[in-house]
């Protein structure tokens, strides 16, 4: 094909942004912000429907020098495991377009602007096959979600944007020594795929290892630098927020897998002990964490370093299950934690308020809204016929595959998120009517419906016939975990 | 010296010539402009700049040593100057209303500024310690007086006199160390240096000679410990020549580094580690003081402490990488800064200074576009891809990697993670807060074209920095005197 299809997906949104500046009225500037990324996700659509998952090889490749004195170029493609992810970048782009239709209305303008070029490089991280472009568009991403949080956010929106920002930051700075450093080890190239053929000798690994894993473990984000998260989900405004859980936190994840575990094999498989406990910890803590919130959108938060503990865990598992399922969770997590974001979105709107106490009842005032809360909760929980019980499924029997104690703790969290999250659904849906007598309520609307459908089908599609999902992923992921046993045999 | 031999030496210093007589030429006619007249100073000056720019380019082609070793014009230089007029020039555009509103219009700003310009010109071309002298002596000496320029305020004057004081200081130092050199190896000259003591590695003496010549040089760019001058100075003096001083002068003192230091000492001594120490402790110094300041002249001053501290970073790691980082770095630092200062000038209108933090508060809902443009500088300064200020920051990076320093290249990043708080601080009181005040900027179609232009260039270096990155490594490896590696 001729077509430069991924610089389009990339593009597009950048062009949409651009189109934007020279709108007036704020309801045109939501139609076409709608109108772009709706285009986007047809383009991500036509990209997985020509998608070979017969292959681990990259696809749709594109490649132009950039800077050629230093060997950086402008290269992009896919493997399963990033397909994946554009797929659900671009979904959740038009989602968060609509979670803003009136949540937004100040500055409708330049919050679109932000909004489409944050999935432009979201878009940019998950396609890029060059160490520095990769680089460029992981960091710039800091611009506009600064901004979406910092402006448009609740009260304490300025702290929670500085420390979002600074934290991120300095991760990411430490990243940037550690590419070069690999730039010099690795034969000073950036292409991803001569540094991951490389065979670095293992203490250059292991210094690399801990380098990478500041700025991942920051966005991820695990135990002991997660404290930017709670802060930054519970000021970000709901379409941030959902962008926050939904795509920003798999970057963390990504990172693992296309640097730390191809590129660095021995270090991984010598480090993965420790990555599973602090993964346990981060399942077992967030799942605490949850269980002593109010707010409601602080207890999706903080369940959601639980949830991205299981993922972390799938991963350092270091087995086909555990590396499979951690990948579907990153999937489920965006999809599911998106969701539930936006649920918390449309009640804060209705009713000013967060407080779990407060709510009550509301199944006689929104039916549908319950209903479809339910199902997320669910989701959330990993029921059978949801989609998180196959990826959790997955994680945990890879979990035990590696190392019985984790295993054991990883259930012990799942328990907890049974606890947490129905007693939020207990306490918000059922019991006597407090909010809908103190506020007037209405069910979800046309547009809101619109929003909630495709998320609501992926996690039943998901959870009933994962097979489609599991095949795009599953020839890249054999192949990742090739590399890593191949070279990362322990030093 | 022969007749040709003068030419030869006439040709090669042509742009400097040039300016120098421009500058005269405008004193005279300067005072024959009556009231109202006064864009014609500034017309005049950008001419005599554009000229020398085009002398420049034309005998850019070879290296021509002038004046029997104490000057030479070689492509090192070239880039400097082309540095030096890009900052003049874009301080010309932005001077015009502000000089009004100042009621500093008369000729003599605009000629002072030439003058100015040339001793920049005649340092990135000396290769002789005297020349250099010469060259830094007529650039000081200039700023001295504009920085007093506001006649009628205390805080000009002021820094006008701690500048000259502490100035004079810093030269004395600087020519005792070229005393103790020329009492020890018999020559100023930097080649005649490098013969002298690599033939005889760690002479005390000389060890003592390079202290107080770096001493001398470092305070000429505002690294730490000789730092002590720039809040005030850059607070007091008019903005336009503290955007002038942040970018010219500067750079001037980088080439003058590069060209003494890389060329004798390297080799000789672990100089180096003086250099590394100088630059961790100015960029830290200069990010945790510039966290509380108010004043937006102060925090740009310590920004650009921060800045001169960086760039060292590229001075240490050395060799053709390193150099051509710290060239590039100056290159971007003064098209971001003067596009930030370019903002803070143009707010001075009426009573508003423009000067304090809080003054922006807001800036963003009534100015979307100098907002816009404010936080593509900030973020530029912060070294936020896909800014220019963030390859700047990349390849001086890569060259300290390079060189193994890789201990020194995560504190430089980490010292900027701190450095980054205040730019975004910036950032939110324009983004995140309500407008206290009406803005009433004064924005005439100069200072926009100027603002164009620095954003045009902070966004293209940052998206496309392949050709800027050859010219200064070309501009490097022609050098061959400094390619000593």
């Amino acid at each position: 094909m001729g077509l430069p299809l991924l610089s389009l997906i990339v593009f597009t949104p950048v062009a949409g942004a651009a189109v934007l500046m020279f709108l007036r009225s704020d309801d045109a500037v939501r139609w076409t912000a709608l109108a772009v990324s709706i285009l986007d996700l047809a383009l991500c659509i036509a990209m997985l429907a020509s998608f070979d998952t017969t292959t681990h090889e990259m696809q749709f490749t594109e490649r132009r020098l950039w800077v050629p004195a230093l060997g950086i170029t402008y290269a992009l493609g896919i493997d399963g495991i990033s397909a994946l992810f554009v797929f659900l970048t671009a979904l959740l782009g038009s989602i968060c377009v609509l979670a803003s239709w009136v949540a937004i209305d100040l500055k409708v303008k330049a919050f679109m602007v932000s909004l489409l070029s944050m999935q432009a490089l979201m878009l940019g991280v998950f396609c890029a096959l060059d160490l520095f472009l990769f680089y460029v568009f992981w960091e710039a991403m800091l611009i506009p979600m600064y901004l979406i949080i910092g402006v448009w956010g609740g009260e304490g929106r300025v702290y929670a944007a500085f420390k979002f920002f600074l934290y991120t930051l300095a991760g990411s700075l430490l990243f940037l020594i550690g590419v070069i450093v690999l730039y010099f080890n690795g034969g000073e190239t950036f292409d991803i795929l001569a540094l991951t053929a490389q065979d670095l000798p293992f203490p250059v690994q292991s210094w690399l290892f801990f380098a990478f894993l500041i700025a991942f473990a920051v966005k991820v984000p695990m135990v002991p630098v997660h404290t930017w998260l709670p802060d930054a989900h519970v000021q970000a405004p709901t379409a941030g927020s959902i962008i926050l859980a939904g795509v920003l936190l798999k970057m963390g994840a990504y990172g693992f897998l296309r640097f730390s575990l191809p590129m660095l094999p021995e270090a991984s498989v010598y480090y993965s002990t420790l990555m599973l406990s602090l993964s346990a910890l981060a399942i077992v803590y967030g799942g605490l964490l949850a269980l002593a919130q109010d707010d409601l959108k602080k207890l999706v938060a903080y369940s959601s370093i639980s949830h991205m503990g299981f993922v972390t865990l799938g991963i350092f598992a270091l087995n086909l299950r555990g590396l499979e399922g951690g990948i579907l969770q990153m999937f489920n997590h965006g999809v599911t934690t998106g969701a539930l974001f936006l649920f918390v979105g449309l009640i804060y709107e209705r009713t000013h308020t967060r407080s779990i106490a407060e709510y009550g009842g509301l199944m006689k005032a929104a039916p549908v809204y319950t209903a479809f809360l339910a199902l997320f909760t669910l989701s959330s929980m990993a029921l059978p016929g949801t989609n998180s019980f196959i990826g959790e499924l997955l994680v945990l029997s890879g979990g035990f595959a590696a190392n019985l104690a984790v295993g054991a703790a990883a259930v012990l969290g799942a328990l907890l998120g049974a606890a947490y999250l129905l007693g939020m659904y207990r306490k918000v849906a059922l019991g006597p009517a407090s909010v809908g007598a103190r506020f007037k309520i209405c069910d979800v609307n046309a547009r809101e419906m619109a929003a909630i459908l495709p998320l609501a089908v992926l996690v039943l599609w998901l959870g009933l016939y994962p097979k489609p999902f599991l095949g795009i992923i599953d020839v890249s992921v054999k192949h990742l975990l090739a590399q890593v046993h191949d070279k990362g045999s322990g030093p | 010296m022969t007749a040709a031999a003068l030419f030869q030496s006439a040709l090669a210093s042509l742009p400097e010539i040039v300016v120098i007589t421009g500058a005269c030429i405008l004193l005279i006619l300067g005072q024959l402009v009556r009231r109202g007249q006064e864009h014609f100073l500034v017309w005049a000056s950008v001419a005599i700049v554009l000229i020398a720019a085009l002398a420049t380019l034309i005998l850019s082609g070879e290296v021509r040593p002038a004046y029997t070793g104490m000057f030479v014009a070689d492509r090192f230089a070239v880039f400097f100057k082309f540095v030096f007029y890009l900052a003049t020039i874009l301080t010309f555009l932005l001077s015009r209303k502000y000089a009004d509103i100042e009621g500093i219009g008369s000729s003599e700003y605009y000629v002072l500024l030439l003058f100015a310009l040339s001793g920049m010109m005649i340092m990135a071309s000396a290769t002789d310690l005297l020349s250099i002298y010469v060259g830094l002596e007529l650039m000081v000496l200039c700023t001295y007086v504009l920085t007093g320029f506001l006649r009628r305020e205390r805080r000009s004057n002021e820094a006008a006199l701690k500048y000259v004081i502490l100035g004079a200081v810093s030269t004395g130092i600087f020519l005792y160390g070229v005393s103790l050199v020329y009492g020890l190896t018999g020559t100023t000259q930097l080649d005649g240096m490098a013969a002298a003591v690599t033939g005889d590695p760690l002479d005390p003496g000389l060890l003592l000679a390079e202290v107080f010549i770096v001493a001398g040089l470092v305070f000429k760019v505002g690294a730490v410990p000789f730092h002590m001058w720039v809040p005030d100075v850059y607070e007091g003096a008019p903005t336009t020549i503290t955007a002038f001083m942040s970018v010219g002068p500067k750079a001037a003192g980088f080439a003058v580094i590069l060209r003494v230091f890389l060329n004798p000492l390297v080799a000789a001594s672990d100089v180096w580690i003086i250099v590394a120490v100088i630059a961790v402790v100015t960029m830290a110094l200069g990010s945790f003081v510039a966290l509380v300041q108010d004043n937006f002249k102060r925090l740009l001053a310590y920004s650009s402490i921060v800045h001169a501290g960086f760039a060292l970073f590229g001075v240490v790691a050395g060799g053709a990488d390193g150099i051509a980082s710290v060239m590039l770095y100056l290159l971007i630092y003064s098209l971001m800064n003067l596009g930030i200062f370019g903002i803070v000038i143009l707010m001075r209108n009426g009573d508003f200074s423009g000067e304090v933090i809080e003054d922006y508060a807001g800036l963003a809902k009534s100015h979307p576009g100098l907002a816009l443009l404010m936080l593509l500088y900030l973020f530029s300064l912060a070294g936020i891809p896909p800014t220019a200020g963030f390859f700047a920051k990349f390849y001086v990076l890569v060259a300290l990697v390079e060189r193994g320093f890789v201990m020194l290249a995560v504190i430089a990043v980490l010292l900027s993670a701190v450095a980054a708080y205040f730019y975004i601080r910036i950032v939110m009181v324009i983004y995140m807060r309500e407008p206290e005040r009406t803005f009433d900027p004064a924005l005439p179609p100069l200072v926009r074209a100027t603002l164009a232009f620095t954003a045009a260039g902070t966004i293209g270096i940052g998206l496309f920095p392949a050709w800027f990155l050859r010219l200064a490594q070309h501009s490097v490896l022609t050098a061959d005197r400094l390619n000593l590696q």
